[in-house]
């Protein structure tokens, strides 16, 4: 089957090769955690090792910021800019929802003119302010997701979570069936350090690996690495020994 | 002796380039207008509201909206109905487009911001 490589070391596997094709992937996470430098790294691999053009459509940060945190990285996108294979382009959600739906709209003739085939939404939490009806926002993503794929992108689309360290609020089932793949990036405390946490929640029509990662942003981007063992409760925030918990369980006090 | 004054100041801060001055009188002629050519030439692809380029832009709506308005009427900015919004963008002239890269680049230049702001303050008075 085909796959869309994210380039991350570790993700990869964990997604048995790569996000299926014309698909939207969603990746939740507190601030910091590393979303939107997953989501460009996603955007870079493609450029720079797949030879498919990219746009970021960014709701808050300035492209400026972009083009910096991708240097620190050695990701030059100033010159992908002026060779025609990346567009980051600041707008907002109503602007972009309204653009989508039109036939020959400013992103759709982006995309075209580029050859483009991934794209970054940073963020979805933005779409948020559109409606504080669930029902109506769920319908506004939804169109607005589908008119991603039916431009033939794959999508990694971010969303903030609020909490930090500790119980993470349930993820967002509305969203959850919305999109095809749901990777959630939390921060867990162990032994008085705080590290960094992967899940691949879910993935429509594959297989997947369903084991808690650790990862870490290097110099290189993000790197997923092994998986927490001996530890239970990873996603709270704070995870146990599974031997404390099994004698918590078994062993009379 | 005031107007031989004035005179020679106004001589020396039309020192620039005629198509840069003529940039500055004819369409850059506020600071607002400077600072919201200086975000479209920094973020060429933004298509957007008056409400949200004020918000990037840290300014207020009301301000904005007039200088939006006058930057499309003078060209460097397309004013476009997108469903029922107003939506501005960098106008896709080349000239412009030269223009303001020009005119940005020749802002980093202190003297050359001393003479912009003077004929600024000039047309607004």
């Amino acid at each position: 089957m085909e796959r869309v490589k994210t380039g991350i070391p570790g993700l990869d596997e964990m997604l048995w090769g790569g996000f299926l094709p014309q698909t939207a992937n969603l990746v939740e996470g507190a601030p910091g955690t590393g979303k939107t430098t997953l989501g460009m790294q996603f955007i870079y691999h493609g450029i720079a090792a797949c030879g498919e053009p990219g746009l970021i459509l960014t709701f808050e940060e300035f492209p400026e910021q972009y083009y910096r945190d991708a240097a620190s990285f050695g990701w030059d996108f100033h010159q992908m800019e002026r060779e025609g294979k990346l567009r980051v382009i600041m707008t907002s959600p109503e602007v972009s929802k309204v653009d989508l739906e039109r036939v020959g709209g400013r992103i759709e003739r982006l995309v075209q003119e580029m050859g483009a085939r991934r794209i970054l939404v940073d963020s979805l939490s933005h779409f948020e302010r559109l409606s504080t009806d669930s029902v109506r926002l769920r319908g506004i993503i939804y169109g607005f997701v589908n008119a991603l794929k039916r431009e033939g992108l794959t999508a990694v689309l971010t969303r903030e979570s609020v909490a930090l360290l500790g119980e993470a609020e349930e993820p967002d089932s509305g969203l959850a069936f919305l999109v095809d793949s749901y990777i959630l990036l939390r921060y867990v405390e162990i032994e008085s350090a705080v590290r960094k946490a992967l899940l691949v929640l879910k993935m429509r029509g594959s297989n997947h690996d369903k084991g808690i990662r650790q990862f870490e942003i290097t110099s290189r981007g993000v790197e997923v690495r092994a998986p927490f063992e001996g530890r239970e409760g990873i996603m709270s925030g704070s995870p146990r020994r599974m031997m404390d918990s099994f004698v918590q369980a078994f062993v009379r006090r | 002796m005031e107007d031989i004054e004035l005179d020679l100041t106004g001589r020396l801060m039309a020192d620039m380039d005629p198509r840069l001055l003529e940039f500055l009188r004819t369409k850059v002629n506020s600071f607002v207008k400077w600072d919201l050519v200086r975000f479209f030439h920094d973020n060429p692809h933004t298509t957007d509201t008056a409400d949200n380029i004020a918000r990037y832009a840290g300014r207020s709506l009301e301000i904005i909206r007039t200088e939006l308005a006058e930057l499309a009427r003078a060209g460097v900015l397309e004013e476009n109905q997108l469903g029922d919004m107003i939506v501005y963008s960098l106008a896709p002239n080349r000239q412009i487009r030269e223009l303001l890269e020009q005119f940005v680049r020749a802002s980093d230049d202190q003297q050359f911001r001393v003479k912009a702001i003077y004929h600024i303050i000039r047309g607004m008075q």
